[in-house]
């Protein structure tokens, strides 16, 4: 039992940092493909502006101003300042409920992404800024869960970090493999890869055959890679269990539709999925991670007084 | 400079380095006029502050500049902070923190103690005479309009039960050293006062940059306070439910003391909750959770009296709950402090504290007002419009340090403006001698320097009376300013409290 406000805080916390992250990645990649000058880091480039805005890519222009739109401009609603800012403001509405040892790296994280060094930071090494503030953003993540009791007011973040995850996901492997000419080139297929943060553990996996298909099937289905959607679905279920447990939610249950989409990942084939014909599931993913995101709200933040008054 | 400090602070004019090197007079510590409370008069160090005056000398300037440093930094990392708003955005300053502690011996605490106790016990039975009988009225000691025409009066308190009587349950009341040494209470502070964090925050900080002091002093420990305060709390609840559930009430993250409520709401493992978590139904207080709706039994509240219940007071406040006094009424909730108690912390009420004090207790107040002129009484406005230039003027119903005039700092044609002001509404004014506040040492840009300070310790009411042994002190960090208030630019240091005298030789 939490206030519903603290709740819906703790949730976005997750969302943001989770976003944050995925931003700074995709920033990191592309400034990194910049750098080669080639036709295909040219694609990696498009695949990265694809993945985080809403409509087709334009003239990418010089990487550096692009990125330092995705990352410093706090009038861009999706750059990774933003997120931050977000945050660690939802974090400064509840601080009471979470622990001081993880507010204050969320805190200093914040505070060094935004002050007045971080322009010129950005400037003189871009890749070094986005990989501390991923490092900085893990060592959030690793304090609260080292820190934090893992009761409800964790698995609210936890499924917000989640949802987050498999919408970017699903967003991202749209952009490579949704469209009528899916990416097969291996440069821009090993720049996904480092996107999701996935080609050591995709090696690993699948040793150094960089296959578009195995890619899919690594990124969608993996049972135990984090970043996969399937991961992130399975988490997703399992936190909305705990949290529904012993509650009537009727209609809105938001578990039985986590429960649902998790089925559809985990019995999936990807022997039955044509490479190029993967956006389907993928739009799936978003529209059901949109109506769990909804159900939540109507479940335990946003429910109707009358309803839970007593008699 | 490094010179001077590593041969300690000294104090002029009489101090044996001034007189060895007379070129150092311009980093030399010069106290002036008012009582320091670490230099007697001779530049002798006073005994408590003796181990720290050591610390210091061993430090020296370097390294006091990076404790500093390090102070502030860890303020910030712990959103120790409070927001200004300007152009556009909002950027988040630390309130200024000093590293130096102020170090109270114990006999001169057991005298404050005792003397805060005694008059918070006695403003609590006025309350429960103002908000029952009124016999102090019926008797004349406090002229009736004083009292029910006072924007702080709330007639809906009118015969409401408090437990324990217990109407102001969390008092942080200034006082002032004048230049004898002895304390005055300057206002006592009824309504929601704010500031403990900062008292635990700078106790944190100081601790960790005189280590090596703090152990030998043995200072008493305030870290109890969120314990005593929840304790406080849980006895408000009395007779209506066991095992309470107590909430902290906050106007919302905007808010310049929201740290501290999120910081005490922490601390004690209570819900901070904002206006929108709350609901009432059937006069009983439910917080929104995602389990559905939980009762709510002590509300320690941190708005405003007009805020707290848009049907019963201000009706266009958004930050509290619809139907909370009429819950509070009919005894299923309780709200702390209980509205209404600003009646008692009034400028002008302040002046019949000690009548208050015998009225009640037939005692003589321990701690000494400073002397005030009501400016209601005729006799009383010509004195002070004769000597406006000498007294410090303030408005009656403000705080913060707003609608203030302190003659001698004031123009000629300031002072006129505020003459008029006074005649127009007298009733409005009360004048006081202008008190020189004691000073204490400060790292000011790397120099030890002189600044005035006062004192606010805690003391909470509720089953019993129990005062921290702390308090915040506040610094006024400009020069010579006497202004300590935080919204006119002032800062605070963290307060020892003795466990023991030594040797009581702490006014030499």
């Amino acid at each position: 039992m939490m206030l519903a406000r603290v709740a819906d805080s703790l949730y976005w916390l997750g969302r943001h940092a989770e976003r944050a992250e995925h931003m700074s990645r995709l920033a990191g990649v592309m400034l990194n493909a910049a750098l080669d000058q080639t036709d295909a880091a040219d694609h990696a480039a498009h695949i990265a502006l694809a993945a985080v805005g809403d409509g087709p890519p334009g003239d990418p222009g010089d990487a550096m101003d692009v990125a330092r739109i995705l990352v410093l401009d706090r009038t861009n609603p999706a750059a990774v300042v933003s997120s931050l800012a977000s945050a660690r403001e939802n974090a400064r509405q509840i601080r009471e409920q979470i622990t001081t040892e993880s507010w204050e790296r969320l805190n200093f994280l914040y505070l060094r992404a935004t002050g007045i060094g971080a322009e010129a930071a950005f400037a003189s090494d871009a890749p070094d800024f986005l990989q501390r503030i991923i490092a900085d953003l893990h060592q959030f993540k690793g304090s609260a869960e080292a820190t934090m009791s893992h009761g409800e007011g964790w698995r609210f973040m936890l499924t917000g970090v989640y949802i987050e995850r498999a919408q970017l996901m699903a967003r991202l492997l749209k952009v490579c493999f949704g469209g009528e000419t899916p990416v097969d080139d291996h440069v821009a297929l090993v720049g996904l890869l480092r996107m999701a943060c996935a080609l050591e553990p995709y090696l690993r996996a699948y040793t150094a055959d960089i296959d578009a298909r195995n890619i899919l099937e690594f990124l969608m289905f993996d049972e135990e890679f984090p970043r996969s959607i399937r991961f992130s679905t399975e988490r997703i279920q399992e936190y909305l269990t705990h949290l529904s447990s012993g509650r009537e939610l009727g209609r809105h249950d938001p578990q039985r539709l986590a429960g649902r989409l998790n089925a559809r990942l985990t019995y999936a084939n990807i022997d039955e999925i044509d490479v190029g014909g993967a956006g389907d599931l993928l739009t799936a993913v978003g529209a059901e991670c949109a109506a769990i995101h909804a159900a939540i709200y109507e479940a335990f933040v946003a429910y109707p007084l009358e309803m839970r008054l007593p008699a | 400079m490094n010179r001077h400090l590593s041969q300690g602070i000294s104090a002029t004019p009489h101090s044996p380095i001034q007189e060895a090197s007379p070129s150092h007079s311009e980093t030399a510590y010069l106290p002036g006029d008012a009582y320091d409370e670490m230099f007697a008069p001779g530049g002798v160090t006073r005994a408590n502050y003796q181990l720290l005056d050591q610390d210091i000398q061993a430090l020296g300037a370097q390294a006091l500049a990076d404790r500093q440093k390090t102070l502030e930094r860890s303020f910030l990392l712990q959103g120790i902070t409070f927001t200004v708003y300007g152009a556009g955005s909002a950027t988040e300053r630390i309130i200024p923190t000093d590293l130096f502690p102020r170090i109270i011996p114990a006999g001169e605490w057991a005298r404050i103690e005792a003397g805060l106790i005694q008059r918070l016990k006695a403003l609590n039975l006025f309350l429960a005479d103002i908000y029952g009988d009124q016999r102090i009225l019926a008797d004349g000691i406090i002229p009736r309009d004083l009292i029910l025409g006072s924007p702080a009066y709330r007639r809906q308190m009118q015969h409401l039960f408090v437990p324990h009587q217990a109407y102001v349950n969390v008092c942080g009341s200034d006082l002032i050293r004048g230049q004898d040494g002895e304390f005055f209470v300057l206002e006592d502070n009824l309504r929601v006062p704010s500031g403990v964090s900062y008292m635990l925050a700078n106790r944190d900080a100081a601790r960790r940059t005189f280590p090596h002091t703090f152990r030998e002093a043995r200072v008493r420990p305030v870290e109890r306070y969120p314990d005593l305060l929840l304790s406080t709390l849980k006895s408000m609840a009395e007779g209506v439910r066991p095992n309470p559930q107590i909430v902290v009430l906050t106007p919302g993250v905007y808010n310049s003391a929201y740290y501290e409520h999120a910081y005490l709401a922490r601390l004690m493992g209570v819900p901070l909750v904002e206006g929108r978590d709350l609901t009432v139904h059937d006069n009983r207080v439910y917080m929104r959770t995602t389990a559905g709706l939980r009762r709510v039994d002590v509300i320690y509240r941190r708005v405003d009296d007009d805020f707290v219940d848009p049907l019963t007071f201000r009706r266009d406040s958004s930050l509290g709950v619809a139907g909370l006094f009429n819950a509070y009424r009919a005894g299923q909730v309780t709200i702390c402090n209980a509205p209404g108690t600003g009646v008692a912390d009034d400028k002008a009420v302040y002046a019949y504290v000690p009548s208050i004090v015998r009225y009640y207790l037939d005692e003589d107040a321990i701690l000494p007002n400073v002397k005030t002129f009501l400016c209601r009484e005729p006799a009383q406005l010509s004195h002070v419009l004769a000597n406006l230039d000498q007294l410090v003027v303030k408005a009656v119903g403000a705080s913060g340090g707003y609608g203030m005039l302190v003659g001698p700092h004031a123009s000629a044609a300031e002072r006129e403006v505020f003459a008029e002001a006074l005649k127009a509404d007298p009733a409005n004014y009360v004048a006081q001698p202008t008190i020189q506040l004691s000073t204490a040492p400060c790292l000011v840009d790397g120099k030890i320097e002189p600044r005035h300070v006062d004192l606010r310790p805690f003391i909470l009411s509720g089953e019993k009376v129990v005062v921290t042994p702390g308090a915040l002190t506040r610094v006024a960090l400009r020069r010579g300013s006497l202004v300590v208030n935080s919204s006119q630019g002032g800062g605070s240091k963290d307060t020892w409290v003795l466990a023991d005298a030594p040797a009581d030789a702490e006014t030499p």
